[in-house]
């Protein structure tokens, strides 16, 4: 039996009938209302314990947020009346310790709602042998997580509204079918078992929702086993989310961090397009210039021909000396030759500004979302490529790429990673020569590549300044930087040291402060996921 | 002016195919012209040469144009100096101050522009 007590807001303006249908709508338990006036006497029911859930109401002011802030975590579950909708307002409510925010509508349908999704939560700690709801904030965390209760054989028990909507089915449907069954792969498996048979608790992970419509979510999952009275666990509790949005999050940053190092390179690229578009664009201009001078010379070569046919021997000497004249004034064979030379020169320019381009498509290039078999000589020298402008002014490149079988990856992914490690190692060596002792000094970059351990490994050395010991362990943290603003978000290594794990790899760093860093990526051949393996589109 | 009626341009960048464009949109302007593809080769003619002015790229390899012009202002504190670069950016207004640069260019250049900024800038060079 779950018990309720209500607040009634001092100007009433809560109906009789909205309490008594609160009594019989919204459980199959038998649910007793109680209705207490004021704060003091809200607090005093409260604290006499029985009640489940208190429903405040925010017409009460700044008694509302007392009694909240006074019953949060005391046993039962808070639900706020709000009186219009407002996000910030039910933020606030939340963060004083509300459980649920709802707005009042005409008939209550809302509320209604909420307190029944309150009161199934409250049924489902009860079965799990867990006592006092909102006792302890690990569970109030606990309750807002789809949760999902089974039998000591794996059956579903009890399923709470939030795990419905992920499960994609009501708890009716649900009661009694095996768990597992809406798990795409087995790595749910050893887990629960650990749960039921050893009463241990799993560790998260990663796995897939099946559902009866056909739809895989992703979420992550942890299993706790439910002891209530025996040694033996009387069952399981499963706590997941759905890493949908997580994993949309992940793509963004990603995109996020890799705009982060088109705009590092943009200075580099801008310089690399703007040396050839100066000298093509000025040459045309000459070029456009020689011809205008060419034609005034050829005037005088028509002249000359009129001359010939016409017999006038004077008319000829003139006309031939005029030729010479001009001829020489505008320096003929400097034209001719220089023309040919700007020309070529032009053509050159513009297969270098053809190049850049080529390569910056090939890395803004867009996964396919599929993993593809792709040579990581080729990803990591285009790269290479694209990094090369911005650095080479500083940087001896030494590449040392051994045979390597394709690797199965997403490889603009890995290009990415390939291209922060440059970014870094020039950093790295643009830091050390701002301390240079000779003008001159020049700092390498050793790419290497090779077979390594049944997979592939890359390394990527610079000759810079190195990685202080006591920020060695925090290179790899989210948003970590010792850069100067806007000159890195934090999120390069980070992210990735995610990529590489994700693809089943390792990402290490050894670094000697004053003489350099080695990243260094381990890669497998075969990596566990369910995927198709297609070969790289070219 | 420092000798005879042509006054002396050092044209400086480590990319040939620009000194060459530069050296044939100025070659008829009346300077004496000449080129150096490394600050090295750069610090050699100025001390060989009474420069009147350096158009020097910014990002070159060894030394920046703008340590290279600070090298020019204390060896030929009268000459013109000037930067001609593809991202400017990168570059510190009062550094530019600091070292009398008069003007800076970006590639792609115009071609008039670039004539009358050099006018410019050597006739407020003679002092």
């Amino acid at each position: 039996m779950a018990q309720l007590a209500k607040e009634a807001g001092p100007r009433g303006s809560l109906p009789a009938e909205a309490l008594a249908s609160l009594a019989t709508d919204v459980s199959s338990e038998p649910v007793v209302v109680e209705t207490v006036l004021c704060l003091g006497e809200c607090i005093d029911r409260a604290q006499r314990g029985g009640i489940d859930l208190v429903v405040v109401d925010e017409a009460l002011g700044s008694d509302a947020e007392e009694i909240v802030a006074r019953l949060r975590r005391r046993g039962p579950a808070l639900v706020v009346l709000q009186r219009s909708a407002s996000d910030a307002a039910a933020l606030a409510w939340f963060r004083r310790g509300a459980a649920e925010c709802v707005v009042a509508d005409r008939n209550f349908a809302a509320l209604r709602h909420a307190v029944r999704e309150q009161i199934e939560r409250g049924s489902a700690l009860r079965a799990a042998g867990v006592e006092g709801r909102g006792a302890t904030p690990a569970v109030d965390e606990i309750l807002r997580h789809p949760l999902v209760l089974v039998d000591p054989a794996g059956s579903i028990t009890f399923a709470n509204p939030a795990a419905e909507r992920i499960l994609g089915s009501p708890q009716a449907d649900l009661r009694g079918r095996p768990f597992l069954e809406f798990l795409a792969d087995e790595t749910g498996e050893s887990a629960l078992a650990a749960a039921l048979e050893r009463g241990e608790p799993s560790p998260s992970i990663e796995t897939r929702v099946l559902r009866d419509d056909g739809r895989v979510v992703p979420i992550g999952l942890s299993w706790g086993p439910i002891i209530a009275g025996g040694s033996q666990p009387s069952g399981a509790v499963a706590v997941f989310q759905s890493l949908a949005d997580v994993q949309q999050w992940r793509a963004l940053a990603l995109q996020t961090e890799k705009m982060a190092s088109i705009g590092q390179l943009a200075a580099g690229v801008a310089h690399e397009i703007n040396n050839p578009m100066g000298f093509i664009h000025s040459n045309l201009f000459q070029m456009s210039e020689y011809v205008a001078d060419l034609r005034q010379v050829w005037s005088r070569v028509e002249v000359l021909l009129k001359a010939v046919a016409s017999d006038d021997s004077d008319w000829l000497e003139r006309a031939g000396a005029d030729l010479a004249e001009a001829a020489d004034e505008r320096d003929v064979s400097f034209l001719l030759q220089d023309l040919a030379k700007a020309i070529r020169e032009s053509q050159e320019g513009s297969e270098r500004i053809r190049h850049i381009v080529q390569d910056l498509r090939d890395y803004s290039h867009q996964d396919t979302g599929e993993r593809v078999l792709a040579d990581l000589n080729q990803c990591l020298d285009s790269t290479a490529n694209i990094v090369w402008p911005m650095m080479k002014h500083l940087v001896v490149l030494s590449k040392r790429y051994g045979e390597l079988p394709p690797v199965p990856c997403y490889p603009i992914q890995l290009k990415q990673v390939f291209m922060n490690l440059l970014v870094n190692a020039y950093q790295a060596i643009e830091e050390a020569v701002e301390k240079r002792i000779h003008p001159g000094d020049l700092g390498t970059v050793t790419l290497t590549t090779g077979p390594h351990d049944g997979g592939v490994l890359v390394e990527i050395s610079d000759t810079g300044a190195g990685i202080a010991t006591d920020h060695l362990d925090r290179i790899f943290d989210p948003f970590f930087t010792t850069k100067k603003v806007g000159v890195g978000t934090g999120l390069g290594l980070s992210t990735s040291f995610n990529i590489v794990r994700r693809h089943g790899g390792t990402l290490r760093v050894e670094s000697w402060p004053g003489r350099g860093t080695t990243f260094r990526i381990q890669l497998p051949l075969l990596h566990e996921e369910h995927e198709e393996i297609g070969s790289e589109p070219e | 002016m420092s000798r005879g009626a042509r006054r002396v341009l050092l044209l400086v960048d480590d990319d040939p195919r620009i000194l060459s464009a530069l050296y044939r949109v100025l070659r008829r302007e009346g300077y004496e012209l000449l080129t150096a593809e490394t600050t090295a080769e750069a610090l050699r003619m100025i001390d060989e040469n009474p420069i009147d002015c350096v158009l020097s790229d910014h990002k070159m390899p060894e030394m920046t144009g703008l340590e290279l012009l600070e090298q020019v202002a204390k060896r030929h504190p009268h000459a013109a100096r000037l930067l001609i670069t593809g991202w400017n950016l990168e570059i510190d207004a009062s550094e530019l101050a600091r070292l009398g640069v008069q003007r800076v260019l970006s590639k792609p250049w115009d071609d008039a522009e670039l004539k009358q900024a050099l006018r410019a800038a050597m006739n407020g060079g003679e002092r």
